[in-house]
């Protein structure tokens, strides 16, 4: 990845207009006054809509962030501070409580916890939870400070569908983010910056970085181009899609292609699919956050499209299942959800807590010796398991053909005996029980019946135009073949199963031309000339010489052959020049190239993350909160559509940091450093960002 | 230096600020800073108007192009001459082009916390801002304008810029002299082949001469209804273009075969009407001028006989067809026509006939070489080989395949004593933004800035010094 970029960067130079030279001559001093930078004194921080990913120097291996903040802070006492936890007040003249309110599952919180490297940084005071009240109730009239670590009640959210919303939030939330990683001195900063971000706003963001963290260097890298290093690319179309909201990005050359970029495209993000399933289940009693763990599951599918939804045959099969008898409901006081059994009951299919005891070896036990004797055991009793509880035929039947199944759902559930009401703030128990779905869990990106003011086709549909659109707009047409070749589709939305498969059918559906009109039917061989080298350059065309404007590559004839042909130095074609004139403008030739192309796409296919970064493969299984948990229904393991992993922005972040800070000490002006700061002033940072 | 000592505060002190660049066109509007070498916000000048929830919303940008929205009607606020004519739609409209990508959209002053929470460092004076901030209160402007833009326009133009956008520096300058600059000369006859029009401006040391400039309508959507006109008239059967979005899927077809493709019905009250429809089949159009269209390479017309006797129109039939697919799947192999539907940029008797077509058929004043011509003629006799020998091609519309080429034999062959060079940027962008770059070089010159006017002076003089200093 790294050479690539040195030839880009120079041959793009040459040509701004604006002036460099002073620029020149602070690369040696720079090389000079300044010790390189080393791997463990890199900060990286990726801020999202809904989780900032953040991590202090580069591991041997990259592996995913090692820390994940929730985006989000709340207001402090003081106007205008913030706290990264909510503060309760709490007066303690009347004992009665002012605890918190029901907290939400907080599903990034969990994330961030179970992160065992944050435990240990996390400042000693947040620990503090709601339990430890109890000493401070004795004091009467004073006002306690607590911070509540499970709620997010009364949070504000500084990034919104990508944009900043709140710029005082905002650097609040990085400069909590820095403070907890707490970075030596001389730390060089690279942020991932979101597309839909002005330049004003990226102007603002250098100058609170080198102002308030003083950085030493500074990199602000656009998130797609950061997903063209993780996967190794120097082209792509890189389709984000976020919580709110998707991002659709052309990189041609490790060049990002403003012109048509599907920024911050609304209502097509993994709130979307939420809002679908709320849609088709909130009048069976489901909640949105029911709804969320739902999707989060991995008995949530995209099926391709075209095809049939599991019908009656799966039914008749499932209904011989005790669980599907079971699952109308136990008792269960405190929710009126449907459908679910009582906390508590077992509710079969492949539900069973086998499956997570299964992860949960003994380690002891292989420890202490015979290994493989104890790994066959435990495999004997699974098969037996399973084979005494279910009906194997429906076992084996993967999740897209069963009508039915269902997932575990987690909430938390208020304890209301006495002893709770008596201490004050009131307890929390985490709560499981299974749900089951129908059919239903197919339709998460089917077009909502509400549309608003959109006439949507459905996410993929929206996202699939996009792209076209996006494609379409890049200048230069040879790209787009390749562009349609190379999707990267990165961001926590995309990984519901399936998803991949099935934005890969809606474009094929859509858009994918057919090999009839622009192969086979189309063209007579017998016309089809060879292409000519230099021909035509240098002598006016004369009739019927198959001249300048004859170039085979424009007829779509053979995409390989296209793909020859435009890599022919010398093609024909030459604007402008007197018949005569030797000497063609290389720029000139590439113009008549582009003009010269065939429709597209004849094919689309998205690209294979690398493999040699293992702990991103993994991400993309263990990452989903619900997927871990009862897999009900589905083929174990099988929560990711196999095609590498959604946070390959970070993994390309990683990568980057170390070609620009490390490996090149800034000669390819991958980052800007203090000295440039200090001389040009935040607007500068045009001059670096990726 | 010692990870554990402490940097020194920042020393930033200047305040480099670059201008603001913005190229208004007839189909897109170009906007970015002085100094980069491509506008960094391209959006289309069409927005979109709809009612939703009992309100008027307007769409602007790119997801007129993506998101079918109920209702949905396009509007350009621009002439078919390329002047305003909604000043308060084409404010917007440029507004949203700078603020989207450049200056964010909401103005204020992000500094006041963020920055300085740790109470040891006062805010600096300069990032003290009333909260009611204009969107450009501290970037200059430079905008562009058509070489016949009305004094009027002129006046308005400046008077937005100066109180709705308050920005401390404005200057209006032609595109046909900003295209020239963009290809390095300073004298240049440019010939500019936009959407709406296609025009000629001879440029004489950055000054524009006002008598020679020249421009018709055949520009880029002219070439589209030429098209539209072909695939009325085609055989076996006409072709009409389905855009996108009104169709849920397509299957393949043989060439020529009826298109099998899923249509999708909207409702009647949230069908978007035919403007829209129509600016979606104009992304069609152009993909087909970009893929099929092709312009006759000359040396002589493509209804006149070529050096060896044989008809021009015979020997481009020999030539091997492109093929197109619509998106409803429906696809063709087009042979001669592709050569045929720009002729008429060239040759007006060749233009092909559509009585429907908003386009009245083009007369031959109106054609490219009567155009240089005419510009010519309007010139000082001592210029013309100097202009000739400089001739400069910009406008999307230029990108035809074959067109320079063309334009070249015409020239020569109307001009054979001087010495006729026709000098066109190779690079894609760089033809589609000529003006935008050459506005781009020019407010970044140092030399530059004593010819911006100032807030100061437009208070002093009013709007009408925008006639004396931009000339």
């Amino acid at each position: 990845m790294g050479p690539k970029r040195n030839s880009r960067k120079s041959s793009e130079r040459v040509r701004t207009p604006r002036k460099t030279a002073p620029q020149t001559p602070q690369l040696p001093s720079r090389g000079t006054t300044m010790p390189p930078f080393k791997d463990e004194h890199i900060l990286l921080i990726a801020p999202g809509s809904q989780m900032t990913l953040a991590q202090l120097g580069l591991p041997e291996t990259f592996t995913p962030a090692q820390f994940r903040f929730p985006t989000r802070m709340f207001p402090a006492e003081k106007k205008g501070e913030f706290e990264p936890y909510r503060v309760n007040e709490k007066r303690h003249e009347v004992k009665i409580s002012s605890g918190p309110t029901a907290p939400k599952a907080d599903v990034e919180m969990k994330d961030a916890e179970a992160s065992a490297t944050e435990a240990a940084v996390k400042p000693e005071g947040e620990t503090e939870t709601t339990e430890s009240t109890e000493q401070t109730t004795k004091t009467v009239e004073e006002i306690v400070y607590e911070e509540d670590v499970a709620s997010d009640e009364g949070a504000i959210y500084p990034i919104q569908n990508g944009r900043i919303v709140d710029w005082p939030c905002f650097f609040a939330l990085l400069t909590h983010v820095y403070n907890t990683l707490s970075p030596p001195f001389h730390t060089p900063v690279m942020l991932i910056g979101q597309p839909v971000w002005s330049s004003r706003d990226r102007e603002t963001i250098a100058q609170f970085v080198f102002e308030k963290f003083k950085a030493p260097a500074f990199s602000l890298m656009d998130s797609a181009l950061a997903a063209c290093y993780g996967y190794g690319t120097s082209t792509a179309t890189v389709v984000d899609v976020g919580k709110g909201k998707v991002d659709v990005t052309a990189v041609t050359d490790f060049a990002v292609n403003e012109h048509g970029r599907g920024i911050a495209l609304e209502g097509c993000g993994g709130d979307a699919m939420t809002d679908r399933l709320v849609e088709l289940l909130g009048h069976k009693g489901f909640t949105r956050e029911m709804c969320e763990q739902l999707k989060r599951s991995n008995i949530v599918e995209i099926l391709p499209p075209g095809t049939p939804l599991p019908g009656a045959a799966a039914t008749a099969r499932q209904g011989a299942n005790p669980a599907a008898a079971a699952s109308t409901g136990g008792p269960d006081a405190n929710d009126s959800a449907p459908r679910g059994p009582g906390d508590g009951t077992q509710t079969g299919t492949e539900s069973n807590n086998d499956d997570e005891e299964e992860g949960v070896l003994d380690v002891a036990a292989i420890v202490s010796g015979n290994t493989t004797e104890y790994l066959a055991n435990i495999e004997k009793e699974k098969t037996t398991n399973k084979k005494g509880a279910v009906d194997p035929k429906a076992a084996r039947l993967p999740n897209s053909k069963k009508e039915k199944a269902s997932f575990q759902y987690e909430g938390f559930v208020q304890l209301e005996d006495e002893k709770a009401t008596a201490s004050g703030p009131r307890q929390y128990v985490r709560h499981t029980r299974d749900i089951e779905v129908s059919v239903e869990r197919f339709l998460l990106t089917s077009p909502r019946s509400n549309t608003g003011d959109r006439l949507t086709g459905g996410i993929l549909e929206d996202i699939a135009t996009q792209i076209h659109h996006t494609i379409l707009a890049v200048p230069d047409a040879t790209k787009r073949s390749e562009l349609w070749d190379s999707l990267i589709i990165v961001g926590c939305g995309s990984k519901v199963k399936g998803f991949t498969q099935a934005l890969l059918g809606v474009i094929t559906q859509k858009f994918i031309l057919s090999p009839s009109g622009t192969i086979f039917t189309s063209e007579i061989p017998s016309t089809f000339t060879t292409p000519l080298p230099t021909g035509g350059t240098n002598t006016p065309a004369p009739m019927g010489q198959p001249g300048p404007m004859y170039h085979p590559a424009a007829h779509g004839v053979n995409p390989l052959l296209v793909a020859a042909t435009h890599n022919n130095p010398g093609m024909p074609g030459m604007p402008g020049a007197m018949p005569g004139t030797p000497g063609m403008d290389p720029n000139m030739a590439s113009h008549y190239r582009s003009t010269g192309h065939s429709q597209t796409p004849t094919s689309t296919k998205t690209l294979k993350l690398p493999e040699y970064f293992p702990d991103f493969k993994d991400q993309g299984n263990s990452n989903a909160p619900g997927a871990s948990a009862g897999n009900a229904g589905a083929t174990p393991g099988a929560s990711q559509s196999g095609h590498g992993s959604e946070e390959a922005v970070f993994l390309g972040a990683q990568m980057a940091a170390k070609v620009f800070f490390v490996v090149d000490q800034g000669l390819s002006k991958g980052y800007m450093s203090r000295v440039d700061y200090n001389e040009s002033g935040p607007s500068a940072i045009h001059e670096y960002i990726l | 230096m010692n990870p554990s000592n402490p940097p020194q505060a920042a020393e930033y002190g200047g305040d480099e600020v670059s201008a603001i660049v913005l190229d208004p066109g007839y189909s897109t509007t170009r906007a970015g800073f002085a100094g980069e070498d491509a506008p960094k916000s391209l959006i289309p000048t069409y927005y979109g108007k709809y009612n939703a929830d009992g309100q008027e919303k307007i769409v602007y940008g790119d997801d007129v192009f993506v998101t079918p929205r109920p209702g949905l009607s396009v509007y350009n606020p621009l002439n078919k001459d390329g002047i305003v004519e909604d000043w308060d739609m084409a404010e917007k409209v440029w507004e949203h082009s700078f603020m989207s990508r450049l200056t964010g959209t909401k103005a204020g002053n992000p500094f006041q916390n963020g920055l300085n929470d740790d109470g040891t460092q006062e805010p600096p004076e300069e990032m003290e801002v009333e909260s009611d901030e204009k969107p450009l209160s501290d970037s200059p402007l430079l905008m562009t304008e058509p070489g016949w833009n009305p004094a009027k326009a002129r006046e308005k133009t400046i008077e937005i810029a100066m109180e709705k956008w308050d920005t401390p520096a404005f200057y209006l300058a032609r595109t046909g002299v900003l295209a020239s600059f963009a290809s390095g000369k300073a004298s240049a006859l440019v010939i500019d082949i936009g959407a709406s029009n296609i025009s000629v401006t001879p440029i004489h040391d950055g000054m524009i001469l006002k008598r020679g400039v020249q421009h018709s309508p055949l520009g880029g959507d002219y070439i589209s209804s030429q098209i539209s006109a072909l695939f009325k008239a085609n055989s076996p059967q006409p072709i009409t273009i389905t855009p996108h979005y009104l169709i849920s899927s397509k299957t393949a077809v043989e060439a020529g075969q009826a298109p099998q493709a899923k249509y999708k019905t909207f409702p009647a009250d949230k069908a978007p009407d035919a403007s829209y429809r129509a600016l979606l089949e104009e992304r069609t159009l152009a993909e087909f001028k970009e893929c099929v269209v092709q312009v006759w390479p000359g040396p002589t017309r493509l209804s006149a006989p070529g050096p060896n006797g044989i008809p021009n129109e015979d020997m481009a039939r020999t030539y091997p067809g492109r093929p197109f697919e619509f998106p409803d799947g429906y696809n063709q192999v087009f042979g001669v026509d592709r050569f045929r539907v720009v002729e008429s940029l060239f040759d007006a008797k060749a233009a092909v006939p559509d009585p429907e077509s908003s386009f009245p058929p083009p007369t031959p004043a109106q054609t490219i070489p009567e155009l240089v011509k005419a510009s010519l003629a309007g010139v000082d006799v001592d210029l013309r080989p100097h202009l000739l020998a400089n001739v400069v091609v910009t406008g999307g519309s230029s990108l035809l395949y074959g067109f320079t080429e063309r334009l070249n034999h015409e020239l020569m062959q109307m001009f054979p004593g001087p010495r006729v060079r026709v000098t066109a940027a190779g690079n894609t962008s760089e033809r589609r933004f000529g003006s935008w770059i050459g506005g781009s070089i020019l407010a970044s010159l140092g030399t530059f800035h004593q010819m911006w006017i100032s807030k100061k002076e437009y208070e002093e003089h009013g709007p009408n010094i925008v006639e004396k200093r931009c000339k």
